[in-house]
């Protein structure tokens, strides 16, 4: 890496922190509330996004997941008076587990089976958390109470977003520490194809597991974000339409990008709001946008700008050597003296 | 004589009541190319696809070092060095040519256990090693300029030396090339010829080549087996194998370029 890119780095990183910790001064309730939105909805559509987007499982089981952490994060802290800090981990812990078991099915079914299972699981779910009044309280739901820190209670939209934002801010350091290396890659490759994938060593039934429990773990850790940033846990918030928003953001944002959950995020978070006025409008809008991405994005507004070279391409690597090491080690030279194979300029 | 690297014995591929593998015998020695030839239909590919362990055998054995596999899950089979390419060329076309590279390294970073996790988090990045591997092999091909290339930026032939790299990047024992040349030029084949001795020779390796193109399997082989309709015909050294009259009038039809 050149000089200026090594000073560049922390600049951007800097100022980008420095914009995001400030945005609490230029909102009001309202919109502080919809800015806090994206930061769960950020978690939540990366968790699809290694799914569907990285590993290609079309498991529509999100919403489901959510529900979960959500309901987890409402029981531990209001029943039981437990911190956020235990709170949000043992929600993505516990539906990582129950994400993982969902790979069961995943490993002998083709895709549309799937799909119809994980839908159903879906279902079933929601049914959970309406009849299981014991524990859920049925369709009144579950109050959250506020977090807190040493005494510091993050009441109000304000100041919950100094807890969302570095929760936010983790999960996607966490996915991006993960996607690059050999994890994300066999994701990739059981996407593309699992013949493949078996042929480089890469066992297929582990790997599915692995991205179903990551994938269920985010979608418990967004849950509990926003069982805390509504405030009130209710079944009916984590049915169909729960699961078409998160399947919008990743669609829309990109499939197989992190870049794509976050702009997926920002934008079917905050475009209904400033279309409040038009509800017709709204719908006819959603629709258009998914039919064109559809046709003209096949990777989504994250895969275009890409394209484009606005955005960096995503690799699935980190620490990139680009140029060979000076060869030293004696004993493999000579086996690797250029043969020159690839050039095909004769 | 060596003992074999891998031994199949009397291996059988029934689907339903076809049969398309019969009993077929074919033992690889570590250094030496063995070339495998048929018509089409021959089952070659079914073959090949019964020792990786992409399709359940019926009946035989396959041995390798000396270990019964016969039982063992294709991803395993890879770990422990059984690596091939495919007929057509099997790259992911949205990852650069490093990463699909990168794949062919997987079992040795996913086995690295909880020290392998810790370095997902490390600050120098989880891969460096590996780069290395990659950077080497492509150096060795003559690859390096499309490491950061897309595949769908490569030509064909580049594209088919990106498949033979991931296959050797983890220097396997045993490589298995299924019809390699088939798209490539006089000029792509002769280093395909090269490369193929150099693996053999150098690395050690021992190649099962399935392969269409005659002017290359019967040069760059050291035995060749002819299938036909499943069965086994006849084994020997390439002169041997042209000059025999089944394989003639069964394969090659008249004329035979050696």
């Amino acid at each position: 890496m050149d000089r200026t890119a090594i000073m560049k780095k922390p600049l951007i990183y800097g100022g980008l922190a420095a914009a995001l910790l400030a945005v609490p001064l230029l909102t009001n309730g309202y919109t502080q509330y919809v800015v806090n939105l994206v930061t769960v909805y950020v978690v939540l559509g990366v968790g699809l996004n290694i799914l569907l987007g990285y590993a290609g499982q079309f498991a529509f089981a999100n919403a489901a997941f959510m529900g979960i952490g959500a309901y987890i994060t409402a029981i531990l802290s209001s029943q039981l008076g437990l911190p956020f800090w235990v709170c949000i981990p043992a929600a993505g812990v516990v539906t990582a587990l129950i994400g993982t078991a969902c790979a069961v099915p995943a490993m002998r079914m083709a895709s549309i089976y799937l799909a119809l299972v994980t839908f159903a699981f879906a279902e079933l779910m929601v049914w959970v958390f309406i009849n299981w009044k014991g524990v859920t309280n049925g369709s009144n739901g579950i109050g959250v109470s506020a977090p807190d820190l040493f005494g510091y209670v993050f009441r109000g939209d304000q100041r919950l977003y100094y807890l969302l934002l570095p929760c936010c801010l983790t999960m996607l350091w966490l996915a991006s520490r993960i996607l690059k290396s050999y994890i994300g890659r066999s994701f990739v490759i059981i996407r593309e194809s699992e013949i493949v994938a078996r042929c480089n060593g890469i066992d297929v039934s582990r790997t599915k597991m692995i991205a179903f429990g990551l994938s269920a773990f985010f979608g418990g850790v967004g849950g509990a974000l926003f069982a805390y940033t509504v405030g009130l846990v209710l079944p009916q918030s984590f049915g169909l339409f729960q699961l078409v928003i998160h399947i919008a953001i990743v669609v829309l944002g990109g499939m197989a990008s992190l870049a794509g959950a976050i702009i997926g995020a920002l934008l079917l978070t905050t475009l209904p709001e400033f279309l409040r006025d038009f509800q017709s409008l709204q719908e006819v809008m959603f629709g258009t946008a998914l039919v064109i991405v559809a046709i003209f994005m096949p990777r989504g507004i994250a895969g275009a700008l890409t394209r484009f070279g606005i955005l960096p391409r995503e690799m699935l690597v980190r620490g990139i050597v680009r140029e060979r090491r000076p060869v030293a080690t004696p004993g493999r030279d000579q086996d690797l003296e250029p043969i020159g194979v690839g050039v095909t300029h004769d | 004589m060596t003992d074999p690297v891998l031994n199949v014995s009397n291996l059988t591929v029934r689907f339903g009541g076809l049969v398309a593998v019969d009993s077929v015998s074919v033992a690889l020695k570590a250094g030496k190319v063995h070339g495998l030839i048929g018509p089409n239909g021959a089952g070659k590919t079914t073959f090949f696809n019964a020792i990786t362990g992409l399709v359940p055998q019926s009946d035989g054995r396959v041995q390798y070092l000396g270990k019964d596999i016969t039982n063992l899950p294709a991803h395993r089979r890879a770990d422990i060095g059984i690596r091939r390419s495919f007929q057509s060329v099997q790259l992911v076309q949205s990852l650069t040519v490093l990463e699909n590279i990168l794949i062919g390294l997987h079992s040795g970073s996913a086995g690295k256990g909880w020290r392998g996790i810790g370095a997902l988090f490390g600050f120098e990045g989880p891969d460096r090693a590996e780069q290395e591997q990659v950077w080497d092999v492509a150096a060795f091909l003559g690859i390096e300029h499309t490491l950061f290339k897309s595949i769908a930026e490569l030509t064909f032939a580049e594209q088919r030396f990106v498949e033979i790299a991931r296959a050797i990047v983890s220097r396997p024992k045993v490589l298995m090339l299924d019809e390699p040349a088939a798209g490539l030029s006089e000029a792509e084949i002769e280093k395909l010829d090269r490369l193929l001795r150099r693996l053999a020779l150098e690395w050690g390796m021992a190649i099962l080549l399935v392969e269409h193109v005659l002017s290359l399997v019967l040069v760059v082989s050291d035995e060749i087996t002819v299938l036909d309709n499943g069965r086994f015909v006849i084994h020997g050294l390439p002169d041997e194998v042209a000059r025999d009259p089944r394989v003639k009038s069964a394969y090659l039809g008249e004329e035979v370029h050696a």
